[in-house]
């Protein structure tokens, strides 16, 4: 397949955007979002979906808005202001290095580390196993935190809300395990510059970006992947260099997890031979050695060169690195990946196990704009699934979901130590930590076990008193304080769950306040009985 | 004490009414219904002991008998004055001794020259391989032991049926089968210092879920309230090991402990996980003392320790340890070794067919290695794995648990007694 003329694509993007248009003023408001909502009903389903929950008194902005023209915005998300967030940032050293800094310094570390390793040696100390505790190593483990934290903080006080959930959906469609050698100093590159850009872009781009991604090469090993028989060059002084180890032929790890992860899915129609072939064609796809920048190399001497048929398409030999980019623009406009990954941001947005319907209308979407992200989404927040009664609430939230839409809902600020994320990890989601190129599931069984609840529990308890750490929380700012109970209790609905109390729920709430005469101590228990209740857990 | 689960009965009829969509929670609420009226006081336990960073089974399980082992490892092989011998050819690293009584009265075993049969030498691959229990398939969503778990139905009346020590459920037990992670068996709940106060916020989410909680989000908060409750009862503060039995200082110690606590107060435990570090030894391993020597102690201690603690309880009881591929034969210019392919586990226990060194030994020489330099897997983990999940916890099939592999009795180590 050839690459679009850009007028072509310039095209569909307008007349997708003309036809949502159209679709937005023929149809009044209350047609699209489903008979059964009242406008606070959408506001709070699509602040849930859309963001990380509502902040206080939000619900009611976007009602007043109108909640299609708030999704509009979000998915405008350019023209949002977001200096608060912009503030914060500048607190994140880690936005300050780029990869060759960083890649150098690891590759720093490492010598320095091999260096401590020899000096033992030869004193002969068996003690202690080199780099344990602090060692050149540290910096790298802090930046690991700082790029979990620096997550949580985006995703709390963006304005940008939907591109923050679509940076989260992406990292995790594209799985990286920052835990794994040098993808502890390629995630930040990889988050910066390979998934935020292309969050709300062009599919296409997104996937040929993560392919050449040194932090993806890494992770699934196509970096070592070498046409068999390929010859190593000798380097200019004429060596091979230390500790070269000897080519171990292709890997198919990075080429099957592209066919069954990234783009068609594990029913997708493809065959083990179908893995090899897409193995062969990105052999020589690689990074360079940390001192030299890491970056992303085609290495000419490692691919293959003969001919190669993926999927029944035959691609010549001698190609080199085009047959790559060939195949990636397949692979990103096939009906199988359209259906896999529309399914999967169906299964985000709508329902664990979605609807065909919102499903089929992605996929139309997709095939109508090649893949243009936004209007694959704008067809899925405009299908009637999205706004049937049953979507709601049906969707438990992640550990991240939960902890962030709490600091949100209490008006909280975290700060920039990695504690917050420290509590997202005891929940059961270490951000970037998921080996498995899988990534996070979607689905609620995931999430939802004994010990994980009762963790939530203990979070929103302590969020509530103000304990929980790295998170400033201040409840005079969402809820005054009363010895009124029925009023406290009220509005703890109204400001904190954004109305979605049960009768039950503040009943208990009141039983519990009945002998606390403290009326700090009451909204605290209050929030904390609120955020870690049945209500709370769901979007 | 009867662990009911009381959701099932109070709210199941409901709740499947209203959420007719949700398949676990139909599938949990099927398991509940097939509960059988009584339990047997001691069934089966399965107790796994993740080695992580791979252990060096070839100075843990000592071939001294081979002249090679001696020539590969001039600096780091231990002397055959200080290997604790088992059979003339193999012997313990002298940092094992507390349990060679446990070989001498036949529940100990050792399985050598077993691991995997993906050739990888990345920790992160090979663990998760030997987690999944599928060498080779990276998007294997689940654990091996909670595909057991999901199919052995006959344990879903306890919220304690598969308990993972640590902060996270580990690959192994993730799934969607219950399995609890567990860090401290004394902080497990909700935390608030006093015992009052934390009753009384307890029964006040209990209350809260009871009324508003639908599907999977009621019947796991019921799991955790009963846990909740049965540990207070259990009363871990109070616990004391059998007398005179001392835990090794450190996690793994303080891991076994609690271990041996849930066993002895009869919550109905069955698959216990813990893991323990450090084995990652590629430079200055030590000998018969040092680094690795450090680590086995602990390892030998604290198997000793939970053996001595559980007594006659350890009848029925199975610790089983793994570690994700071995490493080199040779040792390197570090004075230590590289990531290498088999590796050696132990079994302990009283169903173990103790006593002996199980697994075909391909040797050391040359011709028979790994890739020219490790030593070659003769058996598969999951032929260990399902042998433990056949022959001790009673699996009728395993074919469930580990997807693409022809289970086969006869290709069994046979680490459990006949």
């Amino acid at each position: 397949m050839t690459r679009q003329p850009v007028s072509r694509l310039g095209g569909w993007s307008v007349r997708a955007a003309l036809a949502a248009a159209v679709l937005l003023t023929a149809y009044p408001t209350n047609r699209l979002t489903a008979q059964a909502l009242s406008p606070r009903d959408s506001a709070l389903h699509a602040l849930n979906r859309l963001a990380y929950g509502p902040r206080p008194g939000e619900v009611d902005s976007v009602a007043r808005l109108g909640v299609m023209r708030w999704i509009e915005r979000q998915l405008d998300f350019e023209r949002l202001p977001d200096d608060r967030l912009a503030v914060r940032e500048r607190d994140f050293k880690l936005l300050d290095y780029n990869r060759e800094d960083l890649a150098r310094r690891y590759g720093d570390a490492l010598r320095e580390r091999q260096r401590m390793q020899r000096e033992m040696a030869e004193r002969g100390d068996t003690t202690n196993p080199p780099g344990a505790g602090g060692g050149p190593m540290r910096e790298f483990r802090e930046l690991g935190g700082q790029l979990q934290q620096l997550a949580v903080v985006r995703a709390a006080l963006s304005e940008r809300q939907l591109r923050e959930v679509m940076v989260d959906f992406w990292s995790n469609h594209f799985n990286v395990f920052v835990g794994k050698g040098a993808d502890r100093f390629l995630t930040p590159s990889y988050i910066e510059e390979t998934i935020r850009p292309n969050a709300l872009g062009r599919f296409e781009e997104l996937l040929i970006a993560t392919a050449k991604s040194p932090a993806m090469l890494f992770y699934l090993d196509n970096a070592q992947s070498i046409a068999p028989g390929a010859v190593l060059p000798l380097s200019r002084n004429g060596r091979g260099g230390r500790g070269v180890r000897a080519p171990r032929g292709i890997n198919e790890n990075y080429a099957r997890e592209l066919l069954e992860l990234h783009t068609l899915g594990v029913d997708g129609g493809y065959t083990q031979q179908d893995v090899i072939a897409v193995a062969r064609i990105l052999t020589g796809w690689s990074i360079e050695r940390p001192q030299q920048g890491a970056a992303f190399t085609f290495r000419d001497w490692a691919h293959d060169r003969g001919e190669k048929t993926v999927l029944g398409v035959r691609f010549p030999a001698g190609h080199g690195m085009d047959e790559g980019i060939r195949l990636l623009k397949r692979l990103a406009n096939q009906h199988a990946t359209m259906h896999h990954v529309s399914r999967k941001l169906c299964a985000r947005f709508v329902a664990d196990e979605p609807p065909d319907g919102c499903v089929d209308a992605a996929v139309e979407a997709w095939h109508h704009t090649n893949g243009d992200i936004r209007a694959v989404l704008r067809a899925i927040f405009t299908a009637p699934d999205f706004w049937a009664p049953q979507a709601l609430r049906t969707k438990v939230k992640t550990p991240f979901e939960f902890v962030v839409s709490a600091v949100r809902a209490t008006g909280a600020e975290p700060d920039e130590t990695p504690r917050l994320a420290q509590v997202v990890a005891r929940l059961g989601q270490p951000l970037y930590l998921q080996p498995a190129p899988t990534g996070y599931p979607e689905t609620q069984v995931q999430w939802v076990n004994s010990g994980a609840l009762l963790g939530r529990m203990n979070a929103a308890v302590a969020l509530a008193a103000g304990r929980l750490p790295g998170v400033r929380v201040d409840l005079g700012g969402v809820v005054a304080a009363s010895s009124d109970h029925d009023r406290l209790v009220s509005d703890v609905d109204a400001r904190v769950l954004a109305g979605s109390m049960t009768a039950h729920t503040k009943e208990v709430i009141k039983r519990q306040l009945a002998d606390i005469g403290d009326p700090l101590l009451a909204r605290a228990l209050a929030v904390g009985l609120a955020l870690g209740g049945p209500e709370f857990q769901r979007q | 004490m009867t662990i009911s689960r009381r959701v099932f009965v109070k709210s199941g009829g409901i709740a499947l009414f209203s959420l007719g969509l949700d398949p676990l929670f139909l599938e949990r609420a099927a398991m509940a219904s097939f509960r059988p009226s009584a339990r047997p006081p001691d069934r089966p336990i399965l107790v796994c002991l993740f080695q992580r960073g791979a252990v060096d089974g070839l100075n843990m399980i000592v071939p001294h008998g081979e002249p090679l082992y001696y020539q590969e490892r001039p600096r780091i092989a231990i002397p055959a004055r200080d290997v604790v011998d088992l059979d003339g050819h193999f012997g313990l690293h002298p940092s094992l001794a507390p349990l060679k009584g446990l070989w001498d009265n036949k529940s100990l075993a050792a399985i050598h020259a077993v691991g995997s049969p993906d050739a990888t030498r990345s920790h992160f691959d090979a663990q998760d391989y030997m987690e999944t229990g599928t060498p080779g398939v990276k998007s294997t969503p689940d654990g091996w032991l909670n595909r057991y778990c999901r199919h052995d139905r006959e344990h879903a009346d306890t919220p304690f049926q598969a308990v993972a020590f640590g902060p996270q459920l580990p690959r192994i037990l993730a799934g969607t089968a219950p399995a609890l992670a567990i860090d401290d068996l004394q902080a497990f709940g909700l935390r608030v210092p006093q015992e009052a106060a934390r009753d009384r916020l307890t029964r006040a989410f209990e209350e809260l879920y009871e009324g508003a909680a639908t599907g999977l989000l009621a019947s796991s908060s019921q799991e955790g309230f009963e846990a909740v409750q049965i540990l207070k009862r259990v009363n871990p503060t109070q616990y004391q090991p059998a007398s005179g039995v001392q835990y090794p200082q450190g996690r793994l110690g303080r891991s076994l402990l609690q271990i041996a606590q849930l066993i002895k107060a009869g919550v109905g435990l069955e698959i216990a996980f813990a893991d323990v570090g450090g084995w990652d030894t590629h430079v200055n391993q030590g000998s018969s003392e040092g680094q690795l020597a450090a680590r086995l102690r602990e390892l030998g201690l604290g198997l000793a320790a939970f053996a001595q603690d559980l007594g006659e309880r350890m009848r029925n009881v199975v610790v089983l340890t793994m570690s994700e591929f071995g490493r080199t034969i040779g040792e390197n210019g570090n004075s230590g070794t590289d990531h290498g392919h088999a590796t050696a586990m132990l079994a302990l226990g009283g169903p173990v067919n103790g006593g002996k060194v199980l697994g075909r030994w391909p040797g050391l020489d040359p011709a028979n290695r790994f890739e020219g330099r490790d030593v070659a897997v003769t058996t598969d983990f999951r032929d260990l794995f399902g042998e433990m999940l056949v022959r001790h916890l009673g699996a009728a099939d395993v074919a469930p648990v580990f997807p693409g592999y022809a289970a086969d009795p006869g290709r069994f180590p046979g680490a459990i007694k006949g």
